[in-house]
């Protein structure tokens, strides 16, 4: 290195240069990579964490600061009322609102991870004419818009479609207001993400090892759950927790497929827009009501965070 | 109980077929070895008999019972895999008791059988483990563990020792000896190692493009090879082999003849055929005394040496050819032939040797088909003088 050693290189006739202040920086920059390198960094972090941490900071302004006095809103609150976290719950059952996303979120999950787990196995362990085709049907299908389905899964599930055979005609049957219109619409939605997370890793599984368990007695179902499953946790754990968080945060069936009320099995965002009454919008309550409902998927990502991370690269650095 | 057949089973896929019309008959107690080259079909083979390959014609029985059809888990079979697959994540206790606690033994009886199984195979105290911790030869008596816990009528090898070092190797191949004594069951064991195959084996099933080549005890295979492929896959180094013709006075070759009466063998003169001789039933001239059958002797050059310990490999060139071809030392070679001599043998590379062979050890192949016509010629004496005062012949 030419900077190390002064008089020699093309660098040494310019240690006398008369330099800016920016001059000087630049040229400590680029002795000191590493620096610059530290500073970037701390800019980034910076960036996201402003630009993900604010509207939490922000919703805990709100919160704080009694309704009578949220009117152009600045940084900080204005007053202290934590007694709002105690008056959400008290207003509208928030909690069991939180029961029905958790609910529906969990039952989701398992049916998602049950099919997909048949669907990656099959899918990253059996060779078959048409595998290639059916994946990217798959593929397909996960990128068409959900408004696209809802008005007739809307008519099909709320009772209005009719299917005759022969003589008889039977209605399908009226499903408004349980879950069954949401998790059936969620489970379609996230199915290929899962089916693709699990292929990867199911695909892996070394043959040797479902042959081992089915000659010492498993079924090729056995197998799977007995053997492959538990051999491909990361993938599993990755998926069931994208699944979940994508149902957690789902919108558009969540609100169009019960009438809002806790007992119609109505999840959180329903509940939010429950404070919403004719003659008051209280937004410290509903700003309290959502830092409570993000908590869960919070503390869930929190815990799971390596494992989703592990999970979304261990597919991409193999093979 | 322990009794495999297989009666014209067949293995086809898309474009090729992996096995041909296989027979099998296999006698419950039988150490068998399924031996041939890379893709000859023994491990399909042996997958139809596990049960996870299902075979396109055919049918398998075990024991009295037809299993053609039957899942893995239902025929009654224990395989080692030449992966070892061992399930990684669960400890030893619970590979080893894996398929007890699928078939719902109780507790007890299970926890006795997995103490039994690991001490036949030495384990004892190594049940907390997880494979991931244990050496190579631990994990291989792990999965033999596995294999013998559930007292199958019949245990499935396939390639068990192929990843573990040649010394273990070597010890490994005693083990299941042992153990083979030990429980008296049945084992087919797959593996391209001849040498495996020939220490371990009551009988050796030879395969070679999907079809059963021979099917005898080892030293048969090895003396009496029915055809060219057995006699060039059997023993190590090959079997030397000619190609030449039957005339009137027995087997002629570019630079080797041998003599014969042809009626005896009962081959036409004029047929082609391929001569094998082995690399130890080549003698040089001084030898002969431990040769009772000598042929006439051979004016050869030493090429290559390549001193064993036990012996020494010597490449001879027979003719003035100054071109050796090394890499096809299996294949039909007129222009050369592989002795061995005792280690202490005073021999150079490049020098003028005679030899001999021993003609009660000469094989005949038909060349076309393959097929053995002759395992030695006795029954021809000699048409001229002593073998060792015998002049150089010059057919």
């Amino acid at each position: 290195m030419s900077s190390e050693t002064p008089g020699a290189g093309l660098g040494s006739d310019d240690d006398d240069m008369e330099r800016g202040p920016l001059g000087r920086w630049v040229d400590s920059a680029i002795k000191n990579p590493d620096r610059v390198y530290r500073a970037m960094f701390y800019v980034a972090m910076l960036f996201f964490l402003v630009t993900t941490l604010f509207p939490f900071y922000w919703l805990l302004v709100l919160a704080l600061t009694p309704n009578n006095l949220i009117a152009n809103m600045g940084l900080v609150p204005k007053g202290f009322n934590p007694e709002v976290f105690v008056a959400m719950f008290e207003r509208v059952p928030f909690h069991l609102y939180m029961f029905n996303s958790f609910v529906l979120g969990i039952t989701t999950t398992v049916l998602v991870l049950l099919i997909a787990s048949l669907a990656g196995y099959v899918f990253g362990r059996l060779r078959f004419p048409g595998k290639g085709v059916l994946m990217l049907g798959i593929l397909a299908i996960s990128y068409f818009p959900p408004a696209a389905f809802l008005i007739p899964l809307f008519e099909l599930f709320t009772g209005n479609t009719a299917i005759s055979i022969g003589m008889v005609t039977i209605s399908t049957p009226d499903l408004f207001n349980t879950p069954a219109p949401m998790v059936f619409p969620f489970s379609a939605l996230f199915l290929p993400l899962s089916i693709f997370i699990l292929t990867t890793f199911y695909g892996q599984i070394p043959d040797g090892l479902e042959d081992a368990a089915r000659v010492e007695g498993t079924t090729r179902l056995g197998a799977l759950f007995r053997v492959i499953v538990p051999l491909s946790a990361p993938g599993v754990a990755t998926a069931g927790v994208l699944t979940f968080i994508s149902v957690y945060n789902e919108f558009f069936f969540s609100f169009l497929m019960n009438n809002g009320e806790a007992d119609s099995w109505a999840p959180i965002v329903a509940g939010i827009l429950k404070y919403q009454g004719q003659f008051d919008t209280p937004y410290n309550l509903m700003a309290a009501a959502s830092i409570v409902g993000v908590l869960p998927v919070a503390i869930l990502v929190i815990i799971a965070q390596e494992r989703i991370v592990s999970g979304l690269t261990a597919g991409a650095l193999k093979e | 109980m322990g009794d495999v057949t297989l009666e014209h089973v067949s293995k086809h896929y898309d474009d090729v077929t992996a096995v041909d019309d296989m027979n099998l008959d296999i006698d419950d107690g039988e150490f068998i070895c399924l031996v041939g080259p890379s893709g000859c079909g023994k491990s399909t083979t042996m997958e139809m008999i596990a049960g996870l390959t299902i075979p396109s014609e055919g049918k398998v029985f075990i024991g009295d019972r037809e299993v053609t059809n039957l899942p893995p888990k239902d025929r009654g079979v224990a395989m080692v895999f030449q992966n070892i697959a061992l399930f990684p994540h669960m400890d030893v206790y619970d590979n080893i008791s894996f398929g007890l606690r699928l078939r719902n033994y109780d507790k007890e009886e299970i926890e006795r059988r997995v103490e039994r199984a690991a001490e036949i195979v030495q384990l004892q105290g190594m049940l907390e483990r997880m494979p991931d911790e244990m050496s190579g030869g631990q994990r291989q008596r792990v999965a033999i563990a596995r294999a013998i816990v559930r007292n199958p009528g019949v245990f499935l090898m396939d390639e068990p020792l192929a990843n573990l070092d040649a010394k273990l190797r070597v010890h490994m191949r005693t083990e299941l000896q042992r153990l083979h004594k030990e429980l008296d069951t049945t084992i087919i064991y797959v593996t391209h190692d001849q040498a495996e195959a020939m220490t371990m084996s009551d009988r050796i099933a030879v395969i070679d493009s999907g079809q059963l080549q021979q099917i005898d005890p080892p030293l048969v295979c090895y003396n009496e090879p029915a055809n060219l492929f057995v006699a060039g896959f059997i023993g190590s180094p090959s079997m030397n082999f000619l190609d030449g013709e039957v005339t009137e006075n027995g087997f002629v070759s570019t630079n080797i003849d041998v003599e014969f009466d042809p009626a005896d063998l009962g081959v036409e003169p004029g047929a082609d055929v391929t001569m094998g001789i082995r690399p130890e039933d080549v003698y040089l001239v001084g030898d002969e005394a431990l040769v009772s059958n000598p042929s006439r002797r051979i004016d050869a050059v030493t090429d290559v040496l390549e001193p064993m310990g036990d012996e020494i490999f010597v490449y001879l060139k027979l003719a003035e050819t100054t071109e050796t071809d090394l890499e096809d030392t299996s294949g039909v070679a007129n222009d050369q032939l592989l002795m061995s001599v005792a280690p202490d043998t005073d021999i150079e590379e490049d020098e003028d040797v005679t030899v001999l062979l021993d003609r009660s050890r000469v094989h005949l192949f038909d060349t076309e088909t393959g097929e053995a016509i002759s395992h030695g010629i006795e029954t021809t004496v000699q048409t001229s003088g002593a073998p060792g005062t015998e002049a150089e012949s010059d057919d």
